[in-house]
């Protein structure tokens, strides 16, 4: 306890020393947490799941996927025919329906991208949106605002950062005018707000509202159908409970002749989403094996120069200590001690900064890689600092631990006389 | 406050005149203080060698910052080469109204030819210099896929009616020995080498001319038998790929390095629209004699046009708005670096803390020989600089090594969804060194300017005490 609490004397003895290489260690751990969380998201969804995975059906050759909206029904039964064939658990469609508020000066902040599907799936399909695993407050507003929503037909669920964007609230009513959907403009009204996080800056509408809307259209076109209103299905998702079921699944959906015109593909999630980010391939290993390590390497850096600088202002101290009896051991435990409590304490306190300002005041990172609107700081990544501090601390001060710890007291001494 | 002016710096130093003004600023305060500094530079330089290893740890982070700025910056520079070098000033570009991006876009067959001819566009043997398109990204799946990479990648193909013409819009040429498309689209022959395997061998094969960067990826897939010659290092005319149901041979390369083109395969629209299921056209490119022709066409199509509701833009301005990421991308690069800027500042200082402090007596002397406080201040100064000179120029010198060498990317305006699939070249350019340099600089200022204020408010005796 005593050796700890000289570690601690120590660490405060030159206080602009510890003092900067504290900062330096926070706003580089800030950096490379940034970093890793998103490479963590990257790697989470790309992994390939083993059970309760989701799988994907789109057009088999084409992207953006387009198929009619008459293989929604089938393929969220799995194209499962008979009473012998795999049916997945759950299933959702997906249909982009994205337009502006202000079409006279279109701007990303005015525009507003819905994914028009069954108001159900949204709190049982939905990425971090299930009921069951929300808590119960959160859980019970977005249950409130999926009745809306059906409901309503009109009714829109939109995300924080993108309501504010608008410059819209709850019950606020709007027009969007469409960009994907020539002359299908829609009026909404915003029935509910997602949870804080992925989605932000997304949108959700009742699927019935967009189709509606098409089998309208000809009314008001001298009978002329939408031209998009055989390619309005982008997505299908379906829940499957293991690789097995989705081996059959995708089989009696690759297999059937009802999806031939366009031809559709079934896939894993994560195989589809690593498919998209292939073409990120060269800048996430940049982040992984470039950036990342080049911080680590700096930072360790800085560590090694506050320690040696002080090993070598200490010489003399330390063969004191020697005199009156630390083994060289100790002496390197105390060198690298100071080393290891300052990196693991900014460490672990950039951390937990990280995860407040991103998290809970920035409403995540936006950094343009595929499809993510926002990625978020892990709870895990609290400990990434801890880790990081604590190894970058011994890398730096293992060479001025070892120097210290061998120091000839004649020699010390020596010099002083 | 040091971060925000870090983060000043570089946003001001980013724009090209910003950079060489820095520069400039950056070298004149370097040779200002070479000349002002009265004190001897060899008594400088050799505190810095005395303690070697501080030394060397201090411009090992500036190494390491500098040259992943080098680095980071040279694949923004080569995003932006692609996009600059992709489009003509003298071309219009067409798409549907309120299509964001090509890939959305659908313009029906009837309107193309009113659209094309209309005054303004410049005509070869009465035709209108004019380029019709479907552009469609495509779905390939990767035969033998390398274990836990995707077992499908995104292709770019580009439909055209005529691509003789097509290119002369693009202002692209083949490479020797290739050829345009034929009318037909499709080809008899006996297969060259075979890219996949595939049970299609009885159809005509489709022609396609690809882009060099495209015959690069295409040729990883080549089978390569061991103890034969080594792999191609992109397809060749007469080499065949599977795409879709059917296979491809390919009848020409695009001279397009350094283009969003060289990732595209050209092929007959008439052969892939209905394979693929776009019938309609995606865009129609129309050639004008200059830039400020090309402008006035598209207010013609966007205000005095009334058969379509298009949206007409200049080429050049489209592919300026493809440079969204590129900018986000750069944005996240300024914050990265800052970041990591101001990490190896705390290092600077630490080091010029500690030689302040170690040099107490020496700092004493030389106020008793006369060399005011100011002149103590700028050797401090100066020694925290031709730290940062020396760690910057290995950082810019390493950094520099990435030069010429290819990545995948995507370009897109960010807004709407779209963009493409490119293949880049990273590129250093003067003003990516030169921004290196002033980074460098600036973190030798910033970090030695407290240090070298401090050793000035030691009074001679006191220090020497």
């Amino acid at each position: 306890m005593k050796f700890l609490g000289l570690i601690f004397k120590n660490v405060r003895r030159n206080a602009i020393r510890s003092t900067l290489t504290a900062v330096g260690t926070m706003v580089l751990v800030f950096v490379v947490t940034l970093v890793w969380s998103i490479l963590n998201f990257l790697d989470a969804v790309t992994a390939e799941k083993t059970d309760n995975l989701k799988a994907i059906v789109t057009e088999r050759w084409q992207i953006p996927s387009q198929m009619p909206f008459s293989y929604a029904d089938s393929l969220s039964d799995g194209a499962a025919r008979d009473a012998s064939d795999v049916r997945p658990l759950d299933s959702m469609t997906w249909q982009f329906y994205g337009g502006t508020v202000d079409p006279a000066k279109k701007t990303i902040e005015n525009m507003l991208f819905a994914f028009a599907m069954e108001p159900d799936k949204v709190g049982s399909m939905l990425d971090e949106l299930e009921l069951n695993s929300l808590p119960a407050a959160k859980a019970d507003s977005l249950r409130e605002s999926i009745a809306c929503l059906k409901d309503k037909r009109s009714g829109i669920i939109v995300g924080r950062e993108k309501l504010a964007q608008i410059h819209k609230r709850v019950g606020d009513r709007f027009k969007l005018t469409s960009m994907n959907y020539k002359d299908i403009d829609l009026e909404f009204e915003v029935v509910g707000v997602f949870p804080d996080g992925r989605y932000d800056k997304s949108a959700v509408m009742n699927r019935d509202y967009l189709n509606a809307a098409l089998d309208a259209y000809p009314r008001s076109h001298a009978g002329q159908k939408h031209p998009l209103a055989d390619k309005t299905l982008n997505l299908v998702w379906l829940r499957v409970p293991d690789v097995l079921a989705f081996n059959t699944v995708q089989e009696q959906i690759t297999k059937s002749p009802f999806y031939t015109s366009p031809a559709v593909k079934c896939e894993t999630s994560s195989s589809g989403i690593a498919t998209f980010l292939e073409a990120y391939r060269d800048l996430i290993w940049g982040m992984r094996w470039l950036l990342a390590p080049a911080i680590l390497l700096t930072l360790s850096l800085v560590i090694a120069n506050a320690i040696s600088i002080s090993v070598r202002e200490r010489r003399l101290e330390f063969a004191v200590l020697r005199v009156l009896g630390f083994r060289p051991l100790q002496v390197l435990a105390l060198v690298v001690g100071e080393a290891v409590l300052l990196g693991a304490g900014s460490g672990l306190f950039s951390t937990l900064a990280t995860y407040t300002l991103i998290n809970k005041v920035m409403g995540g990172i936006n950094f343009p890689i595929a499809f993510f609107g926002a990625f978020f700081i892990p709870m895990q990544a609290i400990w990434w600092g801890l880790a990081i501090g604590v190894f970058t601390a011994l890398a730096g001060s293992v060479v001025p631990a070892i120097s210290a710890s061998s120091i000839r007291v004649t020699e010390a001494f020596s010099k002083v006389a | 406050m040091m971060m925000l002016a870090l983060s000043t710096l570089l946003l001001a130093a980013g724009s090209s005149r910003g950079i060489w003004i820095a520069g400039a600023a950056a070298l004149a305060l370097v040779a200002g203080l070479l000349i002002g500094v009265k004190i001897p530079l060899r008594y400088l330089v050799r505190n810095l060698t005395v303690r070697w290893r501080t030394t060397v740890m201090t411009a090992l982070a500036f190494v390491l910052v500098i040259s992943l700025l080098t680095v980071m910056m040279a694949f923004v520079n080569g995003m932006y080469r692609l996009t600059q070098a992709s489009g003509q000033p003298g071309n219009v570009m067409v798409l549907a109204d309120g299509a964001t991006d090509e890939t959305f876009s659908n313009l029906v067959a009837p309107d193309m030819a009113d659209l094309e001819n209309q005054p303004g566009i410049l005509r070869e043997n009465d035709r209108p210099l004019c380029s019709r398109e479907t552009y469609l990204v495509v779905t390939q799946p990767i035969e033998n896929p390398v274990p836990g990479r995707p077992k499908r990648r995104f292709l770019q193909v580009r439909g055209l009616d005529d691509s003789r013409m097509s290119g002369r819009v693009h202002g692209l040429d083949l490479y020797p020995g290739g050829a345009w498309l034929s009318d037909a689209g499709v080809r008899e022959v006996e297969q060259k080498s075979d890219v996949n395997s595939g049970n299609s061998a009885a159809q005509p094969l489709i022609e396609a001319v690809v882009g060099e960067g495209v015959a690069h990826v295409l040729a990883v897939d080549q089978k390569h038998d061991l103890g034969s010659a080594p792999p191609r290092e992109r397809l060749d005319v007469g080499d065949v790929f599977t795409l879709g149901d059917r296979k491809w041979l390919v009848v020409g390369v695009l001279k397009s390095a350094g283009s969003t083109f060289d990732s595209e395969i050209w092929a007959k629209r008439g052969m892939i629209g209905p394979m693929f299921g776009k019938e309609n056209y995606s865009s129609l490119v129309l050639r004008t004699a200059g830039a400020n022709e090309a402008r006035k066409l598209k207010d013609f199509y966007n205000n005095g046009y009334k058969k379509a509701a298009v949206l007409a833009q200049v080429e050049t301005d489209y592919f300026d708005n493809l440079a969204g990421t590129n900018r986000q991308f750069l944005f996240a690069i300024v914050l990265v670096t800052v970041f990591m800027a101001f990490g190896g500042v705390m290092g600077v200082m630490n080091t010029m803390f500690a030689a302040v402090s170690n040099r107490v007596k020496d700092i004493g002397v030389l106020r008793l020989m006369g060399y005011s406080r100011s002149q103590v201040m700028l050797a401090f100064l100066l020694e925290s600089l031709l730290i940062a000179m020396v760690g910057g120029a290995i950082g810019c010198a390493l950094g520099s090594l990435v030069d010429g060498w290819t990545a995948n990317s995507i370009v897109s305006s960010g807004a709407g969804g779209g963009g493409k699939f490119v293949v880049l070249r990273l590129s250093i350019d003067v003003p990516t060194l030169l921004l290196g340099f002033v980074l460098a600089m600036s973190m030798g200022l910033v970090g030695g300017l407290l240090p070298a204020f401090s050793a000035v408010r030691l009074k001679p005796l006191e220090a020497l005490r």
